[in-house]
C-alpha cells in the first residue's frame, strides 16, 4: 500500500509547483510556511495520540487535514503518506494504523528540513 | 463580488484567500460549515461559496443541502473543493445542490474560471428575478399613478379585512372621487387629466402610513385601505387625507387646478363580517351622499337597522352623477 502512491524518486517538496500555483507570490510562500509550521506539530502530535488509542474516526480525520496540509504545499510523498493512513482508519484497519504513521513521520522528517532551508534561505 | 470560504485547514483557506483577492473578490473566510451556513442564509451574505468537503460541525454537502433547502432567498452558488476523487463522491457532492466542484489542491487560474461561471449564473439569475419583479409590478400596479391596481387593492383588503377580523382590530376604507373630474378632461384634456389623476396619486400616498394602502379603484375613483385604524381617530384621518388634495392647487402644464374630492368611509369594526363586495357597496353608497350633500366632504358609513334589514332585498343604486 506505501509504494503504490509513493514515488520514491520525487522530492519531498515541490518548490516550484508551490511557487507556480501562488503565482509566484514568495511572500505567500512564506505566510504558507509559517502557518503549516505552526499547526503541524500540534496536528501530528494529536494523529500519534489518536493511532495509539485505535481512535479510528479522529484518525481518520487528523490524517486528512494533514494531507490537504501537505498536498497544499507541493509534499506529494508526504501526502500520500497521510493518505494512506487516511485509507486504513476509514477501512477500519486499526492494526496497521502504527506502520502508517512511522512512514507518515519519516516523510515529515524530510520534509521539515528543507521548508527550513528555503525559510534560512530566503531570510538571508 | 463577495464569497465565502469555508475551510476548517488554515493554509488552504489563506491560499484561497489570496487568489481571490487577487482576483477582486471581496472574501469572508470561515472555519466550519455551521458558520458557512450562517453567512450564507443571511438575507444580503454573499453568493459565492467555496466550500471544503470535510469541515467539522457541517460539511459542505450538508451546507449545500441546507443553503438548498431555503426558498426564498436569492441563488447561492457553491463550489464544493475536495481532495476526494471518485465519481460517486462527485455524483453526491453535485446531487446535495453543489454546483460544481474543485479537486485540491486547486491551481488558481482553473478556480477563478470556474468562479465566473458562477458569476455569469447569478448574474443571469439576478436578470430573471428583475424581469419578473416588472411584469409583477405591472400586473399589480395602474401605469398611470403607479399605485396599486382594483385587483391588487382588492386583494389586500380582503387580506386586511381578515387579520382585522381575527385580531379584533379595525380596518378603516376609504373610496374617494375627484369632484368634477369630467370638466377637466373636457376642457383641459385628458393630458392635464393624467397630470391631476398623478398628482393626486402621490398626495394620497404621501398622507397615510408606509403600511396604508393606496389604490386606483376606477378612473378618477380611488381606495384607501387605513390597516388598524383607532376608529376614535379614523374619520379625522379620513378629513386629512381628503385634505391633502384640496389643500393646495395642482400644478399641471396648463395652469395650477383647485380640486376637491369627496370620500365614502367605512369602518370594518362597526360592521362585523362582511364580504369585500358588500363593505365596497356601503362605502360606495357614502360616497353617493358625499356627492349628494355637495362634493368636497365625507360621509361615513354606519350600518343603520332600519336599511340594515332591507340591505339585502334593496335594488343596486342609481349610478350617481360625479
Amino acid at each position: 500500500m506505501k509504494s503504490k502512491e509513493v514515488d520514491l524518486h520525487e522530492p519531498a517538496w515541490n518548490q516550484a509547483e508551490l511557487l507556480e500555483r501562488v503565482e509566484n507570490d514568495g511572500e505567500l510562500v512564506r505566510e504558507l510556511l509559517a502557518i503549516f509550521k505552526g499547526d503541524f506539530p500540534r496536528t501530528v502530535r494529536s494523529l500519534e495520540a489518536a493511532v495509539s488509542s485505535g481512535d479510528l474516526k479522529n484518525s481518520g480525520s487528523l490524517s486528512h487535514t494533514l494531507k490537504g496540509m501537505f498536498s497544499n504545499l507541493g509534499a506529494a510523498r508526504a501526502a500520500a503518506a497521510a493518505a494512506s493512513l487516511e485509507k486504513l482508519a476509514c477501512a477500519g484497519e486499526t492494526a496497521a494504523l502504527k506502520d502508517a504513521f512511522d512512514v507518515l513521520e519519516r516523510e515529515a522528517g524530510r520534509l521539515l528540513p528543507e521548508l527550513d532551508a528555503y525559510l534560512a534561505e530566503v531570510r538571508r | 463580488m463577495r464569497i465565502l470560504i469555508a475551510d476548517d485547514e488554515a493554509l488552504s483557506r489563506k491560499m484561497l484567500e489570496k487568489a481571490l483577492e487577487r482576483a477582486g473578490y471581496e472574501v469572508t473566510s470561515v472555519e466550519n460549515g455551521k458558520q458557512a451556513l450562517e453567512h450564507l442564509c443571511k438575507p444580503d451574505g454573499p453568493r459565492l461559496a467555496l466550500l471544503d468537503w470535510v469541515m467539522p460541525e457541517l460539511d459542505g454537502p450538508g451546507v449545500c443541502r441546507a443553503v438548498r433547502r431555503r426558498s426564498e432567498q436569492a441563488y447561492v452558488y457553491m463550489v464544493l473543493l475536495t481532495s476526494k476523487g471518485s465519481k460517486e463522491e462527485t455524483v453526491l457532492g453535485l446531487e446535495a445542490g453543489a454546483d460544481d466542484y474543485l479537486t485540491k489542491p486547486f491551481n488558481s487560474e482553473e478556480l477563478r474560471a470556474r468562479l465566473r461561471v458562477g458569476e455569469r449564473i447569478l448574474l443571469l439569475e439576478d436578470r430573471l428575478v428583475e424581469a419578473r419583479e416588472n411584469m409583477r409590478f405591472k400586473a399589480t400596479h395602474d401605469p398611470l399613478t403607479s399605485l396599486l391596481n382594483r385587483g391588487a387593492i382588492m386583494d389586500l383588503l380582503a387580506r386586511e379585512l381578515h387579520r382585522s377580523y381575527r385580531e379584533q382590530k379595525s380596518t378603516a376604507i376609504l373610496l374617494g372621487d375627484v369632484d368634477d373630474f369630467k370638466r377637466v378632461n373636457d376642457t383641459l384634456g385628458h393630458v392635464v387629466g393624467d397630470e391631476v389623476l398623478a398628482e393626486i396619486a402621490n398626495r394620497l400616498i404621501g398622507s397615510v402610513r408606509s403600511y396604508d394602502f393606496v389604490g386606483r379603484y376606477g378612473g378618477e375613483e380611488f381606495l384607501v385601505v387605513l390597516n388598524s385604524c383607532d376608529p376614535a381617530y379614523a374619520p379625522a384621518r379620513a378629513e386629512a387625507i381628503r385634505k391633502s388634495v384640496s389643500s393646495r392647487p395642482i400644478q399641471t402644464a396648463k395652469g395650477p387646478l383647485s380640486l376637491t374630492m369627496s370620500f365614502g368611509v367605512l369602518l370594518s369594526a362597526d360592521w362585523g363580517p362582511r364580504t369585500v363586495e358588500e363593505l365596497l357597496h356601503e362605502v360606495d353608497l357614502a360616497l353617493y351622499r358625499a356627492k349628494d350633500a355637495g362634493r368636497d366632504c365625507l360621509r361615513i358609513a354606519k350600518p343603520d337597522e332600519k336599511t340594515e334589514g332591507l340591505r339585502v332585498a334593496l335594488p343596486q343604486p342609481v349610478r350617481r352623477t360625479r
